[in-house]
Order: C-alpha cells, then sequence, then structure tokens
C-alpha cells in the first residue's frame, strides 16, 4: 500500500504539474487546491476515526479503540494544520488577505482547536481512565463540527469557492483528473499513518501495562 | 369569571386586529431586484475554476506562494514521520527494557 501511495502521488503530481492548466483569474497559485482539498478530506478521514474510536471506547473501554482514536486524531490534525496553513497562501493571490473569517475557515479553525485540545490532554503524561474518557467526549464534540464544516459554504454566505460542490461550472476535464489522483493518494496516505500511529499507540499502552506491572511486584 | 376574561380577550383580538390591519398602510411591493440582492450576494463566491488556453502573464507572481504551500505540505509530512519513528524507537526500546526487568524478577 505504501508504495501505492507513493505512486499515486507521483501520478498526481504530474497531473497537477504538467496535464492540468494555469487557472485563468487566479493564476498558478490555483494549484495549490489540488494539496488543499485532499488535504481537507484527508482532515475528515483523520478526525471521524477519531470520533468513532472515542465513541467505541467509551462503550467497549479497549485500549485498541483509544489507540485508533489518537491515532485518527494526531494524523485529522496533521491535515487540518495543512489545510490552515495552505488555505491563507492561496487566499493571498485570490482574495488579496491572508485570513478573513468565513464560515468554512472558522469551523475549520474550531475544529482544529478542538483536536489540538485532545491531543494536549492526552500528551500529558500516561494519560489515566478519566483523562481518556474525557478526551473521548472531545472527539466526539469534534465529530459535531465536521458537517458544520463541510455544510457552511452552502448555508451561510462566505467567500470561499464552490467549485466542486457549487452549481457554477466547476472544473475542467484535466482539473478533475489532477484533483481525483490527488483524493486517492491522500486518502492511501491517511490511511496509511493512521494505522502506523495505532500500532505504536499500542506499543506504548503496552508499555505502560509492563510498567504498572513492575510497580506492583 | 376567568371564562368571561378570556371571552372578552379573545373578542377584542377578533375586532381590534382587522381594524387594525385595515389602518395600517399597505405595504409596498417588494422590489424584484432587492429581492434577489440576498441571493445574489450569497452567490459572490467562485463557482468555477477556468483554465487558460494560449499565453497570458499573471499580474501577481504566485510561484513563491504556490512553493510555499507545497513546501509545506512535505515538510509537515516528514517532521511527522520523524516523531512517529522516534516514538516507534523510543517505545521499542522501553518495551524490550521493560520485559528484561520483568524476567529478572521472575529470575528471583
Amino acid at each position: 500500500m505504501l508504495f501505492a501511495t507513493l505512486a499515486l502521488f507521483a501520478a498526481a503530481l504530474y497531473a497537477i504539474f504538467v496535464v492540468a492548466p494555469v487557472e485563468q483569474q487566479m493564476g498558478i497559485v490555483q494549484k495549490i487546491f489540488y494539496f488543499h482539498v485532499p488535504s481537507a478530506y484527508a482532515m475528515y478521514i483523520g478526525f471521524f476515526v477519531s470520533a468513532v474510536g472515542s465513541a467505541v471506547y467509551l462503550l467497549k473501554r479497549d485500549p485498541r479503540w483509544d489507540a485508533v482514536a489518537v491515532a485518527g486524531a494526531e494524523v485529522g490534525t496533521l491535515f487540518c494544520l495543512i489545510v490552515l496553513l495552505t488555505g491563507p497562501l492561496w487566499a493571498r493571490k485570490a482574495w488579496g488577505v491572508w485570513w478573513t473569517w468565513d464560515p468554512r475557515l472558522t469551523t475549520t479553525l474550531l475544529s482544529g482547536m478542538i483536536f489540538a485540545a485532545y491531543l494536549a490532554l492526552r500528551s500529558m503524561g500516561d494519560a489515566g481512565e478519566v483523562e481518556k474518557r474525557f478526551a473521548a467526549g472531545l472527539a466526539l464534540l469534534g465529530l459535531v463540527n465536521l458537517p458544520l464544516i463541510h455544510f457552511s459554504v452552502q448555508r451561510w454566505r462566505g467567500v470561499h469557492p464552490t467549485v466542486i460542490t457549487g452549481k457554477g461550472g466547476g472544473l475542467e476535464s484535466e482539473m478533475y483528473w489532477a484533483l481525483g489522483l490527488s483524493f486517492i493518494a491522500f486518502t492511501g496516505l491517511a490511511v496509511l499513518l493512521i494505522w502506523a500511529r495505532a500500532s505504536v499507540e499500542r506499543q506504548r499502552e503496552q508499555s505502560a501495562r509492563l510498567r504498572l506491572e513492575l510497580m506492583h511486584r | 369569571m376567568r371564562a368571561l376574561i378570556a371571552a372578552l380577550v379573545l373578542g377584542c383580538t377578533m375586532f381590534i386586529t382587522p381594524v387594525a390591519l385595515a389602518d395600517s398602510p399597505p405595504e409596498p411591493e417588494p422590489d424584484t431586484a432587492a429581492a434577489e440582492t440576498p441571493k445574489d450576494a450569497a452567490e459572490e463566491r467562485a463557482t468555477q475554476f477556468v483554465g487558460v488556453r494560449g499565453p497570458e502573464a499573471e499580474s501577481i507572481p504566485g510561484g513563491a506562494l504556490l512553493l510555499g504551500a507545497y513546501a509545506i505540505v512535505w515538510a509537515l509530512l516528514f517532521l511527522f514521520l520523524m516523531r512517529m519513528r522516534g516514538l516507534q524507537r523510543q517505545t521499542a526500546e522501553e518495551l524490550e527494557r521493560l520485559s528484561a526487568e520483568i524476567r529478572a524478577s521472575e529470575g528471583q
């Protein structure tokens, strides 16, 4: 899967920089879009996995689901950071400002802050049962915000483009190819990162259990 | 008594409301242009990206912004992978050490 993801990234970069045309009004800076939007999608995957892992952990108290939740939160936050940093670079050219309090931007920032709080809580040494449950609640709160991000461009007035879901002209066919490849590549990357991070988290859990066992001897 | 008060309130409402409505000035006809304004304002966002056909120069060069964006993506991914590798190595070492300590304590 790793090699398939790498090959997809190579294909996506070729499609972005060679096949897809330069946008008429924004110029070359529009090519940020091909990594920005799939990053947002990978963010959704990460945060959704975190919320599902948290929900199952709250029901079953199985540490494996807690590891999945931590992995999802970290990977989701990584992609959220990418979205929040690449977006302003595009906006500087397109809107003339680095940041504006558009509904989609604001709700994305809010999601990032919720999961940053989750990670801050989990990074304070070995998390006990109470911390894990509280963090799981935060992840579920973050899940509530995800539909708000998605539908904010449809429900509220703002300036964020809606080229994929809007009713306008959309994208040219070469642009769709580049974006589609990028979407698949980012999905593969998000799945790989979540899987790898969850494995490490399970090892950490095992290590904490052994430490406790040694203390009680 | 309560029924009487209720009947009075109902009667007043039935008689006064139509009179008040009849006296109020007629509402102006909704201006079609004004009615469409919120919808138009909501549709101010971009809804399409059109490709350039033929040579065209950019007024503001966006190359540096594009380069910065892609550099940020790769740098963050690289840092995340490095952090995960460090965490994995540290955890593996700790697991090995703890297992050795447990074995030693069992041997005693």
